[in-house]
């Protein structure tokens, strides 16, 4: 909602400058979304007379201009071709700076001296969009500021209304505002109308066939109308709040709407079939052309304006293209109306169709101010259009809206806004914005009975009027204080300090975390290779997506990542290892709701450690990921695991992968990406990747910590190598020997793998550190011996293996 | 005799003084006090003196012996000294290559917003809700005070999954499951990642909210002002101006906005702040009675406050981010910097 200084001090009396009206404004719950001073730093643009026009020598296209500012004259090169010898026009002397930062300089325009600029209207910041220079009306002052001269130096506010205020949809609203904190009156227009000979009433009528969706409708007869352009001032008034001039008549609905509130229309009366209006809902199925030229196809719920034939309006939101007023008009009918809110809505909702006049129906007008906008706009198209208004009006208001009685006590106000307040308080303030307040002392608290005036629909209850008088009061005003409240314990919940555990483990293995969008392109899934039946590819769906790139909530986490990666190595940061930790989502059978279950995806390519010139540059690899698994499952408490080589994920390196499993359970997969997956997302070769199913770790994970006492004797350690079959897993060999069960060992360790020179052909060599120690004594050289018997014995007969 | 000892202790004495390096002090050394050394000799020739002179001697010999011991001890401690120095004084780092580091792990600016906004209001007593991103009409907006075809409804573009089932346009749904789960007294917050179908270079299709509200008997607008100036000059620093001015919120009343003096102009004004001198951070206000009706608290007992900020937006105003799509594009380069 747009408005201006000058037009607000025309109903309400205030000395408030530019500034601080914007502040007052803004902290009584108007927020000045934009300021804009008009005229501002243009006070060098002057009226000018155009003393002599000829055409350039050089130029077939310019004039040399002779003007004359009053005290001098001066030559100016112009190119426009709507100006003569004698008009007035607006001269932009030398140093002028334009709106748009354009500077005006002495300069000479094809060997001729130029001081200064002849200004069109859009140059000036007037309008959008002008042709030729501005031609001033013949009465202003020579060396004046052409924006003085015109009473156009003024500021335009821009307000972001919130939707509970339809009453500052107008110029008269928002003065209200002003009047209540400048303790002022507010002045509403006081129209008078000479009315001529014919009655309304013999010529036309309205018939509400629904009074509920239209419980107000009053229209005037203006006759003899002359079409044609308004005047300046309507002009300038509407462009200074956004609107386009069309012709006198339509400005005048225009300027009426804007200034009350109220969205008028206006019929061309002779275009009106049996000359009369029915108000009642569409015919299922109707077609209807509206003024922008579009076919509408209406529905029973829609309100239509007809006439005594068919629909000529689209009630509250548009005109028809068959009862527009034109240039031929010479008679009009004019509506000021009021619709229900809800009814507007839908229909301009469910047409696309929004215009200034739904989006005041549709938060609600004020029904007591038909008749005067009405009258306002009679009046007006009588003075701009030299009609006549016909004797009366038709008012078809059949039961009057009743006024709401809404009442706030003292102590209520005083308790939720924590400021002691009195019934006189309170009194004082609503009375400043318009509502009438009626004073009861309870024997117990102060009571105060108020009449809500129609412009005000967003009041229906007691907090909705505290609202109104802390806001009256100002925020400012209420002190600032600490609650008090009882103590209770406010753990993080489980669930959440888990995923803090699991972000920190990754954080501190050299993971950094990103976010990317929840949604994705579900073709995004062919790149990954997996399989038509993957049960990833049961999306959950957005109707209305902005892209198909967003198109449904993601069920995997592994393209968003690889994305991602792909895009830093295209910004050369090479060695990447990056994770994500968010839900992934899953349509869930028989539901409407989704599943919702957090993930954690990790990615690793490119060197081990960070580049330096004591670093190794080392590649990662599965190994590194694997590390860093193996230290979340501890740090979770998830033991007995088993890494499977066999699993169904496509999108890894066959030989290099494996699925995580304890028991029967998929905890998740690990490996290195699938040489073809690498390729479409255009990642580096030997690129790791895990995905977790980072819930089924929470819900198996057992943090339960049981000491176990130390012991005082040493330790003894024993390192044997065996030769195995090449293909024996370590996974076989740890798990024999955890199987063994050995008194007093206390830990085993693979600590090398060999395949090579010494090592016969379809074997490879596995050395075991074994570490014995007893809780009692010192174990002797001889018991270790035959404990270490044991497991070598078990190895050999486990797995066929040889001592080395 | 005697004098023969002291010749030899003099000498000794030269000779250690003037042995270079440890190796050859202990070759003085065994010279004298070897097996096969001068002192040794003549101890081991005490056999051959007379029985009077045998003490006489044999005292006078320990005696060197002891002073040789002590003189070569010194010796060899100076000795070790003057080669640590020479040492020292060789072996040099160059201290200003720089260090040996292990691969860092960044955590996303977003979390750190995040758990920052969330360890202030723990410290004020509030605990921890979440809730579901893909939620139900019902708990986004019904329950929220804002029935379909509310003109409110236009305030936030909806992505929809189906009529009734929504991607949440705010935490606030939050609010209604907590309430609807908990009795009073509650202190909540709720972080979480929502959703508006808009896209361009100030708003993005998803994005993070923290809604946080307290309900108990006797709260007033007051208290409101007193969490959120609390929580404001731990986040953004103990001098910046706070205002509070009337707005408009479905499922509170009375509801306000809340700004910050503008922190990257000082309130002097710029574009940030749209030369305005104050930017807007947080939505709040006091619970609808409505809102209370939805989940059966009783608002004749009971009053609270909500509030609601954006995660991105805070990030931004921080670190003086100006691109809300940075955040989800990823690039380590900006990764890095937090």
């Amino acid at each position: 909602m747009k408005v201006t200084l000058n037009w607000l001090k025309e109903y309400v009396d205030f000395d408030y400058n530019a500034d601080d009206l914007s502040h007052r404004l803004t902290m009584t719950g108007l927020e000045v979304d934009a300021m804009e001073r008009l005229g501002e730093g243009l006070d060098t643009v002057i009226v000018a007379r155009l003393a002599d026009v000829q055409q350039h020598p050089d130029a077939d296209r310019l004039t040399v201009c002779t003007v004359d500012t009053g005290s001098a004259t001066q030559q100016v090169v112009c190119g426009a071709t709507n100006h003569k010898t004698g008009d007035l026009i607006a001269l932009a002397q030398v140093g002028t700076v334009l709106p748009g930062n354009f500077k005006i300089k002495k300069s000479k325009i094809r060997g001729q001296e130029s001081f200064g600029m002849l200004c069109s209207m859009s140059e000036m910041g007037l309008s959008e969009e002008s042709d030729g220079i501005m031609i001033l009306p013949s009465d202003l002052d020579l060396g004046r500021p052409v924006f003085e001269q015109l009473g156009l130096k003024d500021v335009m506010y821009e307000i972001g209304l919130t939707p509970n205020r339809p009453d500052c949809l107008s110029v008269v609203g928002v003065a209200r505002e002003v009047a209540a904190m400048a303790q002022a009156p507010l002045r509403l227009p006081e129209p008078v109308i000479s009315e001529n000979e014919t009655l309304v009433a013999e010529k036309t009528s309205v018939t509400l066939e629904d009074s509920n969706l239209c419980p107000r409708y009053a229209a005037r007869l203006i006759e003899n109308v002359k079409i044609g352009p308004s005047p300046e001032w309507l002009v300038r008034r509407l462009e200074t709040v956004g609107l386009r001039s069309i012709n006198n008549v339509v400005d005048v609905t225009n300027f009426v709407m804007m200034e009350l509130g109220q969205p008028l229309h206006a019929f061309d009366f002779n275009l009106l079939r049996e000359r009369r209006i029915v108000v009642r809902r569409a015919e299922e199925g109707a077609e209807f052309t509206t003024l922008d030229g579009q076919v509408r196809t209406l529905l029973a719920a829609d309100l239509v304006i007809c006439d005594g034939e068919g629909p000529i309006a689209l009630a509250g939101v548009m005109g028809g293209g068959n009862s527009e007023v034109s240039s031929e008009t010479t008679d009009i009918l004019l509506e000021s109306a009021y619709f229900n809110p809800l009814t507007i809505r839908r229909t301009s909702k469910r047409l696309g169709l929004h215009t200034d006049a739904s989006h005041r129906f549709e938060r609600g007008t004020d029904v007591d101010m038909v008749p005067l906008a009405l009258d306002r706009a009679s009046a007006l198209i009588a003075e701009l259009a030299s009609g006549q208004v016909a004797k009366g009006v038709v008012d078809e208001y059949p039961s009057a809206l009743p006024r709401r009685i809404v009442t706030i006590t003292a102590s209520k106000a005083s308790q939720v806004l924590g400021l002691e307040l009195d019934a006189d308080d309170i009194r004082l303030k609503l009375n400043s914005i318009g509502l009438k307040c009626d004073l009861q002392v309870d024997r117990s608290d102060e009571v105060v009975k108020v009449e809500i005036p129609n412009f005000r629909p967003d009041i229906e209850r007691e907090i909705d009027l505290v609202e109104e008088v802390a806001r009256l009061i100002g925020y400012d005003k209420i002190p600032v204080t600490m609650p008090v409240s009882s103590l209770t314990c406010q753990q993080l919940p489980v669930h959440l300090s888990r995923e803090r555990q699991v972000r920190d483990l990754l954080l501190q293995s050299g993971y950094s975390e990103v976010i990317n969008y929840s949604f994705y392109n579900p073709s995004c899934l062919d790149k990954l290779r997996l399989a038509e039946n993957d049960s990833r590819r049961q999306n959950v769906n957005i109707l209305n997506p902005l892209t198909e790139e967003q198109g449904v909530m993601r069920t995997s986490l592994v393209p968003s990542l690889l994305e991602t990666a792909s895009r830093n190595l295209a910004y050369r940061s090479e060695d990447l290892s990056l994770f994500e930790l968010r839900p992934v989502f899953q349509p869930v059978e028989n539901s409407e709701m989704a599943s919702e279950s957090l993930r954690l995806t990790a990615f690793l390519c490119g060197r081990r450690e960070s580049q330096g010139w004591a670093q190794s540059s080392d590649e990662a690899d599965f190994f590194d990921m694997k590390g860093v698994i193996e230290q979340l499952l501890s740090n979770l408490g998830v033991s007995d695991v088993c890494w499977q080589v066999e699993h169904d994920e496509a999108f890894y390196h066959p030989g290099k992968s494996c699925a995580i499993y304890q028991g029967e359970r998929l905890l998740g997969t690990l490996g290195e990406l699938h040489p073809e997956v690498i390729r479409n997302f255009d990642l580096a070769p030997s690129s790791i990747l895990c995905d977790v199913d980072i819930e089924a770790l929470f819900e198996l994970g057992d943090k339960t910590i049981k000491f176990k006492p130390l012991s005082r004797f040493p330790d003894v350690q024993r390192d044997s190598a065996f030769l195995v079959g090449v293909d024996v897993a370590a996974q076989q060999v740890l798990s024999i020997l955890n199987r063994v069960k050995i008194k007093d060992l206390e830990s085993i360790e693979l600590f090398d793998v060999y395949c090579g020179e010494g090592v016969p052909e379809g074997k490879k060599s596995l050395a075991i550190r074994a570490c014995y120690r007893a809780m009692d004594r010192t174990l002797t050289d001889e018991l270790i011996q035959n404990l270490h018997g044991k497991l070598i014995k078990a190895m050999e007969k486990e797995l066929g293996a040889e001592l080395r | 005799m005697k004098d023969k000892l002291n010749k030899i202790e003099e000498a000794a004495l030269l000779a250690a003084n003037e042995a270079v390096g440890e190796v050859e002090l202990q070759q003085v050394r065994a010279r004298y006090l070897g097996k096969k050394g001068e002192i040794t000799a003549v101890m081991k020739g005490m056999g051959q003196l007379s029985p009077e002179e045998r003490p006489l001697i044999g005292g006078l010999a320990n005696e060197v012996k002891g002073r040789l011991e002590e003189a070569f001890a010194l010796r060899q401690e100076s000795l070790r000294q003057e080669l640590m120095q020479q040492k020292l004084a060789n072996e040099r780092l160059d201290v200003t290559l720089p260090g040996r580091v292990q691969r860092a792990g960044f955590k996303h600016p977003i979390t750190q917003v995040t758990e920052e906004v969330v360890g202030i209001f723990a410290a004020l007593g509030f605990g921890v809700a979440e809730g579901p991103e893909i939620e139900k009409d019902f708990y986004n907006f019904e329950a929220l005070n804002i029935p379909k075809d509310h003109p409110a409804r236009d305030m936030q573009d909806t992505f929809y999954i189906s009529e009734d089932v929504v991607l949440r346009t705010h935490t606030s749904p939050v609010q209604i499951r907590t309430m609807l789960d908990q009795e009073p007294p509650v202190r909540v917050v709720a972080p979480g990642t929502v959703y508006r179908r808009d896209s361009d270079i100030t708003h993005s299709p998803m994005f993070h909210q923290i809604e946080g509200f307290l309900v108990d008997r006797k709260v007033t607008f007051g208290d409101l002002k007193g969490i959120l100036t609390t929580f404001i000059n731990e986040f953004f620093g103990e001098n910046i101006a706070v205002r509070f001015r009337p707005s408009f919120f479905p499922f509170t009343e009375p509801s306000a906005e809340v700004d910050i003096q503008c922190v990257i102009c000082g309130g002097s004004g710029c574009r940030v702040c749209s030369n305005s001198g104050w930017l807007e951070i947080l939505g709040s206000g006091m619970i609808d009675p409505e809102v209370f009706k939805s989940v059966n608290y009783d608002p004749e007992l009971y009053s609270g406050f909500a509030f609601g900020m954006g995660i991105e937006r805070l990030a931004m105003l921080k670190y003086g981010v100006n691109d809300l799509r940075l955040f989800f594009e990823n690039d380590m380069r900006f990764l890095k910097q937090f």
